[in-house]
């Protein structure tokens, strides 16, 4: 029997500059799970994933899920154990829930995901961030989670397709009035165009507002088995239809294409096939917007619109409410932040709510909805597809 | 060396807080990548089974699986594709801003996204030759026996073809 699985409940800490260590922010983002779903009772939950990159660096904590699962108040015995993929930790640990599940491993799956980033000295993290990348190789060219990089791609993606400055700020625009809107957000104010094109150069092209920034805080999901999902919740279905996850290269030297991500392009084509959905069919995506050339290049490869063309797209509102694909429509990592394992379950969050009907800033009759990361030196591309029905 | 905050690592190496490689062979077996930069050769391994030439330098050809490999001398200057000056944020270790990075073709053989040194903002541009630049980093005191010897290091960078 093909055992169907679901996302039954789903919160976050607040995100942003936070007072608090990371165990603190693990309770917080179960407590508001819980309270996402008051039917659920979280000592029926039998396995739990823990997504953090940088747990060993600034908390000084490896052995992560059986202290998570001590303070979240569960006893796994299914799975307890950490999952890493650095910016997609956490979409990485639902993928494997979901496995877990439609294989009979498990029944419900807690997938929790967070970082606390900021040290008493800021340079720490800073310097931490050279664990990211290729350490021997890129690093040592003084790349952490490197600005540089996605400032060459944008100088290249300009340079090749025409795109604009403007269209780099249209993203951060649209992200950040979307943040604002969403109480757990890093950012709560939006920003005018006219601020974004004059804001503080950190790598031309890229300004200040083109930068996802550096954030402390926790989220939480639960995944359960279709027929225990439907006595667990009163709220409408959403499914996890099928994931893609691809790597092509990891050091610099050996990337195949900067404008194109073809790792991207395999991992979005994955997820499409095995859940029998088209880009056109997408109603909401959340795609990693760590950089704002990364969301354009993201609508391409992903299938939204043509390549070259995601300049124009974006700059057209065809990303926004209204437009063909509503994208970031909580804030996106430019307007929540990014503590790196916390990411791809926010945006799952999103999604889920996106398609029960209940998000802040609703899609109207979202059925289809699409989350992404990238990872390290753009080395790693994870896409997952959700919906209200499976086919 | 005083570690703030923390009295009892006064003096002592920490490798989880280096930026740089151990190139020690007791620490990475890529030790001769090391030895021949100082002798102002960038290299690699070559596949003596395929004839891939891989980089980073490998232990086995990731193309035919072998561990017949052997070392290789790769071009030391190349050509520019293009320009970064990072003016904030460069992680401690890496100088004053601008941190000055360039995506280099390294004559066919890679597309290397690597620093640039002894370089003024502004100065390089699309086309211009760059060529391998070696300096010395911070010896690592590693012990052997019950002594601690400092292993001196290098680094490699590239800089502008004046
Ligand atoms: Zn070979």
């Amino acid at each position: 029997m093909d055992r169907k699985v679901c996302v039954v409940a789903g919160g976050m800490s607040k995100w942003g500059v936070r007072d608090g260590s990371q165990r603190d922010f693990f309770q917080e983002a179960a407590k508001a799970c819980y309270d996402d779903n008051p039917l659920m009772d979280p000592k029926d939950i039998d396995g739990l994933l823990v997504a953090s990159a940088y747990t060993e660096r600034t908390s000084y904590q490896t052995h992560l899920a059986p202290l998570v699962a001590e303070y979240a108040g569960i006893k796994p015995k299914n799975i307890c154990a950490r999952v890493e993929l650095l910016c997609a930790s956490g979409s990485s640990a639902i993928i494997l829930a979901y496995a877990m599940i439609k294989s009979g491993q498990a029944d419900i799956v807690m997938v929790a995901g967070g970082e606390k980033l900021y040290t008493p000295q800021k340079w720490e993290v800073f310097y931490s961030e050279l664990a990211s990348v290729d350490h021997d190789w890129d690093s040592s060219q003084g790349l952490g989670l490197p600005p540089p990089v996605f400032a060459m791609v944008a100088k290249q993606h300009m340079k090749q397709y025409g795109t604009k400055k403007e269209h780099l700020a249209a993203v951060t625009v649209k992200n950040r009035r979307n943040s604002a809107l969403n109480p757990k957000a890093q950012f709560q104010n939006a920003v005018t165009m006219e601020e974004v094109m004059s804001g503080r150069m950190i790598v031309p092209p890229l300004t200040l507002y083109d930068c996802c920034p550096i954030t402390d805080g926790a989220a939480a999901v639960v995944l359960a088995v279709e027929e225990k999902a439907k006595e667990m919740t009163n709220k409408p279905l959403v499914y996890v239809m099928g994931t893609g996850q691809a790597s092509v290269n990891n050091m610099s030297a050996n990337m195949p294409n900067w404008t194109t991500w073809e790792a991207l392009k395999i991992a979005g084509a994955q997820a499409y096939a095995k859940s029998k959905v088209s880009p056109d069919e997408i109603n909401v995506a959340m795609t990693h917007d760590c950089f704002t050339i990364s969301e354009i290049i993201e609508m391409e490869d992903l299938g939204f619109c043509k390549k070259g063309e995601g300049g124009v797209f974006v700059g057209d509102g065809q990303n926004d409410f209204g437009g063909k694909i509503p994208t970031n429509t909580d804030g996106g990592l430019l307007g929540c932040g990014h503590p790196f394992g916390g990411t791809g379950i926010r945006q799952g969050i999103e999604v889920m709510k996106q398609l029960r009907g209940d998000a802040i800033q609703q899609v109207p009759n979202a059925t289809f909805g699409l989350t992404h990361n990238l990872s390290g030196f753009i080395a790693a591309h994870t896409v997952l597809i959700y919906g209200k029905e499976v086919r | 060396m005083s570690t703030p905050g923390i009295s009892i690592l006064e003096g002592k190496y920490m490798a989880t807080m280096d930026l740089f490689p151990q190139q020690s062979k007791e620490f990475n077996q890529m030790t001769p990548f090391y030895e021949h930069l100082r002798e102002g050769r960038f290299t690699t391994t070559k596949c003596k089974g395929c004839g891939a030439e891989s980089f980073p330098p490998r232990v086995m050809c990731p193309e035919c699986f072998s561990v017949d490999l052997e070392w290789i001398d790769w071009p030391t200057v190349g050509t520019v594709i293009d320009v970064t000056e990072e003016m904030v944020g460069v992680p401690l270790g890496f100088g004053k801003p601008p941190l000055i990075h360039a995506l280099v073709d390294l004559q066919g053989k890679k597309t290397f996204f690597v620093r640039i040194i002894n370089c003024n903002a502004g100065e390089l541009k699309s086309g211009d030759q760059v060529r391998l630049s070696v300096f010395d980093v911070d010896p690592v005191p590693q012990e052997v026996g019950r002594e601690v010897v400092e292993i001196p290091r290098v680094f490699y960078a590239f800089e502008p073809v004046k």
